[in-house]
């Protein structure tokens, strides 16, 4: 795992991370209504199962990471200042809000 | 502005590769990859997780901008922007620099998701820009450096990601 920022926050957050990809790869697995025994192929959730089991995803996520995150990021507060970071950051979002591909054609007519 | 376009299809099933591009760093070609944190993390309303990172990359610099530009400093800051989708199958990522930006401003963008004819492959489609606001003398120069090193950069991160990828492959393995 890489190294943070701030080397005192190494530590926790290698922790963090530990913990985020546990969870991660659970998080990643399609949603599907549990299999029958004897191998029955598994079926697509109903809209509210779905929602369902991504809360359930969520509060375990919470559960499981939420203090050691808050640790993490207790730990990092006041380096991004520190380094005016805090600046580049907001100036960034300021400057393309959209998460969203520039297409060569909607460039050029600019 | 330079335009960079390429798709890139990975035997992967998408769960892996989206795991596996989080976990991207470190691996031993990316020994320019001086930290990396979580800043920020939510899920959204439609239950999609929201992830910034920022990046630490050291030395990268100097190859691209003509010398004497950025003095001592060979440091970048690069911000990472990322939603997972996993119920749709979708992960999309945005990722430029912080600073020197007037010189040069690198964005990146992938987008992964399942293959439309196989769904246990991954494609990933990258599209980036390239702009120099630096001096109209040499602004399409540095932007054809960029090019080229992001050029370089796609074919050399692929090196590290695959190797990633093996050593999920092979953790999988064990665990089974």
């Amino acid at each position: 795992m890489a190294h943070s920022l701030k080397p005192e926050c190494t530590p926790l957050k290698h922790k963090y991370d530990a913990c985020f990809n546990a969870w991660f790869e659970g998080y990643l697995q399609p949603l599907s209504a549990p299999a029958l025994a004897g191998g029955a192929a598994a079926k697509p959730l109903t809209q509210e199962a779905r929602e369902a089991a991504q809360r359930g995803k969520r509060e375990e996520y919470e559960r499981t990471c939420g203090k050691v995150w808050e640790a993490y990021r207790g730990c990092l507060s006041g380096a991004l200042t520190e380094k005016r970071l805090d600046d580049l950051l907001q100036q960034a979002r300021e400057e393309n809000p959209m998460l969203e591909p520039e297409s060569p054609e909607s460039a050029r007519q600019r | 502005m330079k335009f960079f376009r390429q798709t890139h299809v990975y035997d992967e099933p998408f769960p892996t590769v989206t795991l596996a591009f989080f976990l991207r760093y470190p691996n031993p070609y990316a020994s320019h990859i001086a930290s990396v944190d979580v800043i920020d993390r939510t899920f959204t309303e439609r239950g999609t997780l929201v992830t910034t990172r920022l990046i630490l990359k050291r030395g990268s610099l100097p190859r691209w901008a003509p010398k004497g530009i950025l003095g001592p400093r060979t440091e970048t800051w690069v911000i990472e922007e990322s939603e997972v989708d996993p119920s749709r199958g979708a992960t999309q990522v945005r990722t430029r620099n912080l600073d020197h930006v007037k010189i040069m401003k690198v964005v990146e963008y992938a987008h992964l998701r399942p293959h439309p004819d196989d769904p246990t492959r991954t494609l990933h489609e990258t599209t980036a820009t390239i702009h120099s606001n630096f001096s109209r003398l040499l602004q399409n120069r540095i932007e054809k450096f960029g090019l080229n090193k992001f050029r370089q950069n796609v074919e050399k991160s692929r090196y590290g990601f695959s190797m990633v990828l093996r050593a999920l492959r092979s953790h999988r393995l064990q665990v089974l």
